[in-house]
């Protein structure tokens, strides 16, 4: 018996998804490009192809992708081991930028789901407003998803290829690089977040996030302090 | 501590490094900060408590020293630490720490540290030097009461003595933060391959070396992140300054272009984290 939508529609789900038209609010951060052009004022597609490969290898695939396939198997109605998803990645976010961005970008996410009555997204936004839980964009992309029907691997391409348009985007919209160089960047990304999705998640009594960013870091908590900014983080 | 060779069937599986783990204890008697338990099994060796700050005669200096010239192939060495109710103490090291070639296990460094309501702890030992083909794994856990003051840091450089820039082989790191009841505070892990930690791609930039200092304290006593930052700066560095996540204190990622720069940074950070949770400069031992 299948599970969840036709292949076909499962796919348009997806590119619904994944479309930046769709209000996920995604376009209010730049997770650390705006801060890194403003340290490197030789900015351009060369680093931020660089920044792309290290976020995707060393923040998305350990701790975002692992928590949003974690929130995917665990289902929008089991808030307990969400919140506890919800709280490793809150612990395992040193940088203040991105923890908020993240939480920030999650309740966005949250409530325009709410407003199309995704299965789960109300209850989620009532523990998240009751302080239950963060509600981080991967728990809730997690939880949504697979709401909608969406498999794991259905659920950690979009979010991938959302993470690395995101920061292309966030670079076009700095003026950092034309559009064409963007798709570029995002077109190297893409067998890199095909690799990554192929690695298991595993489960432990521990939730295991990974990840080692620091020059995204730096770069994030001291744009926070900028007095000029064009995005949240 | 105990190096012996497992043999199964006949076959070496893998040597087994030294085994080792150190306990120290700060209390505070008679108006001082004096060390009331003090294991220190080799390769440890620490120094005498000095008392080198005359406007605050209660607190204790140690020096952490390495017996055996750093850490080897799938050592196992734990460093616990405790600072309990009003003690004040300033623990560092002598010098850089290199971890030297090792094995398919990895050499592990564990710290545990716990400091006590009004306590004051900072322990800001030097970089570790990761010479090529080191694997190691180290492991920070850190208990804090409330009221408890603490300075903590971690860091890493990779030096190769024969300056043809080979890596190291892998890294792993934790750090986790905990208040009295158990709840985790900060939780995180991190692992690159040395050749990833010198990559064009590098998460570390054209950086070579990484710290992370953690400072815990009133909130009203922590320096000001653009302080810290521009503290950095000076050094030579590159620092980010940040509040910790669950209200926990501040979080710092320093990198620099190679371990000495990064000890510089790292004890310039630290003397004002010192200054403004310690209410004194660190006075140092000449290293």
């Amino acid at each position: 018996m299948r599970v969840g939508p036709e292949p076909v529609l499962a796919e348009l789900i997806a590119f619904q998804q994944a479309d930046a038209a769709f209000p996920s609010g995604s376009f209010a951060f730049s997770n650390g490009i705006e801060g890194l052009a403003a340290q490197d004022s030789g900015f351009g597609e060369v680093e931020l192809a660089k920044a792309v490969a290290a976020a995707l290898d060393f923040r998305w695939a350990g701790t975002d992708r692992v928590a949003l396939v974690l929130a995917h198997r665990a289902g929008a109605d089991a808030l307990p081991r969400l919140a506890a998803v919800d709280a490793a990645l809150e612990a395992a976010s040193l940088a203040e930028p991105m923890r908020i961005g993240s939480r920030r970008n999650g309740a966005s996410l949250l409530a325009a789901h709410a407003r199309l009555g995704t299965a789960g997204a109300a209850q989620m936004r009532a523990a998240v407003r009751a302080g239950s839980m963060h509600g981080h964009l991967a728990t809730v992309q997690g939880a949504l998803w697979r709401g909608l029907g969406l498999s794991e691997e259905k659920a950690g391409s979009i979010a991938g290829y959302g993470f690395a348009a995101g920061l292309t985007s966030a670079a076009v919209r700095l003026g950092l690089v034309g559009a064409i160089e963007a798709q570029r960047v995002l077109s190297g990304a893409l067998p890199r977040i095909a690799r990554i999705l192929e690695r298991p998640v595993e489960e432990h009594d521990d939730i295991v996030l990974t990840g080692f960013t620091p020059l995204i870091e730096i770069a994030a908590m001291r744009q926070a302090q900028a007095e000029l900014r064009l995005f949240a983080n | 501590m105990s190096s012996l060779t497992d043999r199964t069937s006949g076959e070496v599986l893998e040597t087994v490094g030294r085994r080792a783990e150190a306990r120290l204890v700060f209390a505070r008697g008679g108006g001082a900060t004096v060390l009331t338990r003090q294991h220190v099994p080799y390769p440890f060796h620490v120094t005498r408590v000095f008392r080198l700050h005359p406007e605050a005669p209660d607190l204790a200096s140690l020096y952490l020293q390495s017996a055996s010239g750093g850490l080897y192939r799938s050592d196992h060495l734990t460093l616990a630490i405790e600072a309990r109710p009003g003690a004040r103490a300033f623990v560092t090291t002598q010098a850089g720490t290199v971890v030297h070639r090792g094995g398919p296990l990895p050499t592990r460094q564990d710290t545990r540290v716990r400091v006590s309501t009004d306590a004051f702890l900072a322990y800001t030992p030097d970089p570790l030097i990761l010479f090529p083909g080191a694997h190691l794994s180290i492991a920070t856990e850190m208990e804090v009461e409330p009221g408890a003051r603490a300075i903590l840091t971690e860091s890493v450089a990779c030096h190769d003595p024969a300056g043809s820039g080979l890596p190291f082989e892998h890294l792993t790191m934790s750090l986790r933060l905990t208040d009295p009841s158990g709840r985790t505070l900060v939780r995180e892990r991190s692992a690159i391959d040395g050749p990833a930690f010198t990559a064009a791609d590098s998460p570390l930039g054209t950086h070579r070396a990484y710290g992370t200092m953690i400072l815990i304290g009133p909130a009203d006593l922590l320096p000001a992140p653009r302080t810290l930052q521009a503290e950095g700066d000076a050094a030579g560095c590159l620092a980010g300054a940040s509040p910790l996540p669950n209200g926990a204190g501040l979080g710092l990622r320093i990198l620099a272009p190679d371990g000495g720069r990064l000890s510089t940074g790292l004890d310039a950070l630290a003397r004002l984290a010192f200054q403004a949770l310690g209410g004194c400069a660190p006075a140092r031992r000449r290293k």
